[in-house]
């Protein structure tokens, strides 16, 4: 047993510090400013949630409706005088759960599905081809608003439609990487010293050599699950005022961009920016670091 | 007559009919000296489902029909009836016949290849038979009711007889007439008919065609029995987002805005491109309670919510305080608007206590409840990602409310969903809408409870059998001040009621290029004097 772990972790892990270290500088500088975003995502939700903000997000102040940024209100007022920078944080709120909720879906379908065409081979293969080529042949936007229309505007169906769309994409990277795998000696090795298929499955292929492409995969699929949410609020179909959502922000502070206060606007757009700019920077960064590398 | 205001754009796709107006005969000029020519574009918000009189219910069609037809009379810039199809008329004695000779030397528009028809009696007793007939879905309906029957006497008279004779008749017969040859059906009028797409009248401007961009293209009647129109082209020019529409005209992609965003006002005062025209429209915004919510029925507990807003704040912060605040039923520019009554103060300590009197208290989280319920109510508001303006009113309302312990839900609705569960279903309990009135002192539609139904207007429920009383009483007197002093009878107690929440009336504003001379506007149909508007020659491009 000790002699088969060593082999296959000849093929699978290396120290990471080390492909760290060898990765380009602008790789390393992608993972950097996406661990950062994360990282204050996380914090802003946790500061949001506990209720640790700078205002009150739904106290009114009508004297100063779109006020600049300033002394009491960092990024300014919107249209209702409410605190921007409250809001922003709170905002997090409107995608964290749901957002992760997409990602979890998305990774354990694909997986499944991943691992049933690339383990399997065969008519499972066709068929998780099929299913994806048909799941990638509606638009996603239009599937949910397929669904809002069907049932409801609410996030956590929007979320289900995110996760099962990104299912597919998710499926074919694994069950590549599981056909690559499955020629390898380890593997084999495995089959004859007895192991049961699940465990090897789950054990040798998903959690030693898929773990890092499902990161990456969480990663772009959190990018894709805001750029969703944030769409649909700002359509109107999202999150409802006087919930704050970055969406919601930016299309009840479009109303005063061209008159000049462009704050109410600017403070959400950027933050949306920013954040789906990390969250894509860190999946690709690592999959630069940790993928093409282990493949070269 | 009442016509909501749209608080939602509808967006309705328009066939594009492009016709040709053949040469005419030789212009009848109107020989006031001023120049034809030249050409207006204006913009509005949203684009209209149909440019007939009848079909339409929206601010947008009626502007056009207002260029397009007649009535058998008309309403002066001093509100003052003046002959327009009819050129005289003779009232009997006991005032339930009204006897109408036509002008004989009216056309209507032409249609392409085809000359035009005279306007005759017969095309007045088929309006009115189209208007009346159960299949034509029409808002004017009911407000004709009073009439018994239409006879043709002759080929340029035609006889009214009214059921019982009402006060201010005369008005009544502004309603817009429309050629016998005009519908598909003769029978009724629906939306789908080509006429309501490509009318022909008589009136100052005829519709050309809708272009590829959707604009309404009017053309000048040359035959214009008044006498040809001074600009030659009017551009209906339809926009989807209403923030660009002052941008548009500050790059001259239109010449006039019918309504000027509030917010937009200080950036016009300062171009000296154009000019700021106020009119006072007979309408006002309010919050409209249902009544079949036994929580509502009470009327402490809806005097409480008008004490818990402050409305001047909001018009102050929202509408740069161009408007009035208003404590009843009326509008404040009708001679029926009781100004003794005043509205009620904000005060959220005399709201929170007048809720106590209703039995409810605070419970553990300092939300207002009544046996354990908590007083939470749904505000249905209609979609409108454009309108930050009902956006900011109806969370501002939210936001008094939350302060004396009352939830309110804000839920966005679809238009056509908003109706159907405000007009239809009743399923709601508070909205935000707005009504324009074009008859200043007739409210019997929104208070009278045989006005309580699917798609009808008292579509909170509100049954009173002193307002019934007083509506009934009102509508049947011919005494101009007992009529007055009904009015103010029944403003201050619907006032004390509280049905609604009585906002406000905005003042309007429409811009315009100071090119255009000689604008005058009518509060509510807007271009009824176009024809007398005129682009000074140096101007004309």
């Amino acid at each position: 047993m000790r002699r088969y772990r060593e082999a296959a972790g000849e093929v699978a892990e290396r120290p990471e510090r080390s492909r760290w270290r060898a990765a380009a500088l602008g790789d390393r500088a992608a993972v950097g400013y996406g661990l950062l975003v994360v990282g204050l995502v996380v914090i802003s939700y946790v500061v949001g949630a506990a209720g640790w903000l700078p205002d009150d997000p739904s106290r009114m102040d009508m004297a100063r409706l779109n006020a600049p940024p300033g002394a009491g209100h960092a990024l300014g007022t919107d249209f209702l005088g409410r605190d921007i920078l409250s809001r922003l944080i709170v905002g997090i709120q409107a995608y964290f759960l749901p957002g992760l909720l997409a990602v979890a879906i998305s990774l354990a379908l694909g997986a499944a599905l991943g691992v049933t065409a690339g383990y399997r081979g065969g008519r499972a293969e066709a068929l998780v081809t099929y299913l994806s080529n048909l799941v990638d042949a509606v638009p996603r936007l239009v599937l949910v608003l397929l669904v809002i229309a069907a049932f409801r505007a609410d996030i956590y169906y929007v979320m289900l439609v995110v996760g099962i769309t990104g299912a597919p994409a998710v499926a074919s990277i694994i069950a590549g990487k599981i056909q690559f795998l499955r020629q390898k000696s380890f593997i084999e090795a495995a089959h004859v010293l007895g192991l049961p298929t699940r465990v090897i499955v789950l054990k040798h292929i998903l959690w030693y050599n898929c773990a890092p492409l499902l990161i990456i995969q969480a990663t772009l699929g959190m990018g894709e699950a805001i750029l969703v949410e944030t769409s649909l609020s700002y359509l109107g179909f999202g999150v409802q005022e006087p919930t704050p959502s970055w969406g919601n922000m930016v299309q009840a502070g479009a109303n005063y961009f061209f008159h000049g206060k462009f704050w109410p606007s600017t403070a959400p757009a950027l933050a949306i920016l920013f954040t789906i700019l990390g969250f894509h920077l860190l999946g690709d960064g690592l999959n630069n670091i940790l993928e093409s590398k282990s493949a070269s | 007559m009442n016509r909501l205001s749209r608080i939602a754009p509808l967006i309705l796709t328009l066939a594009v009919a492009l016709a040709t107006v053949p040469a005419l005969s030789p212009a009848a000029s109107k020989n006031d000296g001023r120049p034809d020519g030249g050409s207006l574009a204006y913009g509005e918000y949203g684009r209209p489902a149909t440019l007939d009189p009848i079909t339409s219910n929206e601010m947008i069609s009626l502007r056009i029909t207002e260029l397009v037809f007649n009535g058998l009379v008309g309403i002066d810039e001093k509100q003052v009836i003046i002959p327009e199809l009819a050129e005289r008329w003779e009232v009997s004695k006991d005032g339930r016949t009204y006897t109408f000779f036509l002008r004989k030397d009216v056309r209507w528009h032409p249609r392409e290849g085809e000359g035009p028809k005279p306007f005759t009696a017969e095309d007045v007793l088929f309006t009115y038979n189209i208007m009346m007939h159960p299949k034509t879905i029409t808002p004017l309906k009911v407000r004709y009711e009073f009439i018994e029957k239409v006879e043709k006497v002759d080929d340029a008279t035609v006889r009214f007889t009214l059921k019982r004779p009402i006060l201010n008749a005369l008005a009544k017969f502004t309603f817009k007439v429309i050629p016998a040859h005009g519908p598909a059906n003769s029978q009724f009028l629906t939306r789908e008919d080509p006429f309501v797409r490509s009318p022909i009248g008589t009136g100052p401007y005829t519709v050309k065609g809708i272009t590829a961009d959707r604009e309404i293209v009017l053309m000048a009647n040359e035959d214009y029995f008044k006498g040809r129109p001074h600009i030659n082209k009017f551009v209906s020019r339809p926009f989807a987002d209403q923030n660009i529409m002052t941008q548009a005209m500050m790059f001259n992609a239109i010449d006039m805005l019918v309504l000027v965003n509030p917010r937009d006002l200080p950036e016009l005062q300062g171009d000296k491109r154009f000019v700021l025209q106020p009119y006072n429209a007979l309408s006002y915004a309010f919050f409209g309670y249902n009544l079949r919510n036994p929580l509502l029925a009470d009327k402490r507990v809806r005097r409480a919510f008008t004490h818990a807003v402050n409305r001047q704040e909001m018009l102050d912060s929202f509408f740069n305080g161009q408007g009035t605040i208003i404590s009843g039923p009326f509008a404040p520019g009708s001679w029926a608007y009781n100004l003794d009554v005043q509205p009620l103060p904000h005060d959220p300590a005399k709201a929170v206590a007048l809720l106590k009197e209703a039995g409810f208290s605070a419970g553990p989280d300092g939300m207002m409840q009544k046996d354990g319920k908590p007083l939470a109510l749904s505000l249905k508001v209609p979609i409108e990602k454009e309108s930050e303006a009902v956006k900011r009113v109806v969370l501002a309302f939210q936001n008094y409310l939350k302060a004396i312990g009352v939830t309110v839900k804000v839920e966005f609705k679809e238009w056509q969903a908003w109706k159907d569960a405000v007009f239809v279903e009743h399923d709601f309990d508070v909205i935000l809408a707005s009504w324009v009135f074009d008859d200043s002192a007739d409210i019997s539609s929104l208070f009278h409870s045989a006005e309580i139904g699917a798609w009808k207007n008292n579509f909170g429920g509100y049954s009173n059998p002193e307002v019934d009383g007083l509506i009934v009483e009102s509508k049947l007197t011919l005494d101009h001040e007992k009529r007055r002093t009904i009015n103010r009878k029944l403003h201050a107690l619907l006032a004390e009621e509280a049905p609604y929440t009585f906002l406000w009336t905005l003042t309007n504003y429409s811009g315009y290029h100071k090119k255009l001379r000689r604008v005058a506007i009518h509060p509510y149909k807007f271009f009824s004097f176009a024809d007398e508007w005129f682009i000074p020659v140096t101007e004309q491009k």
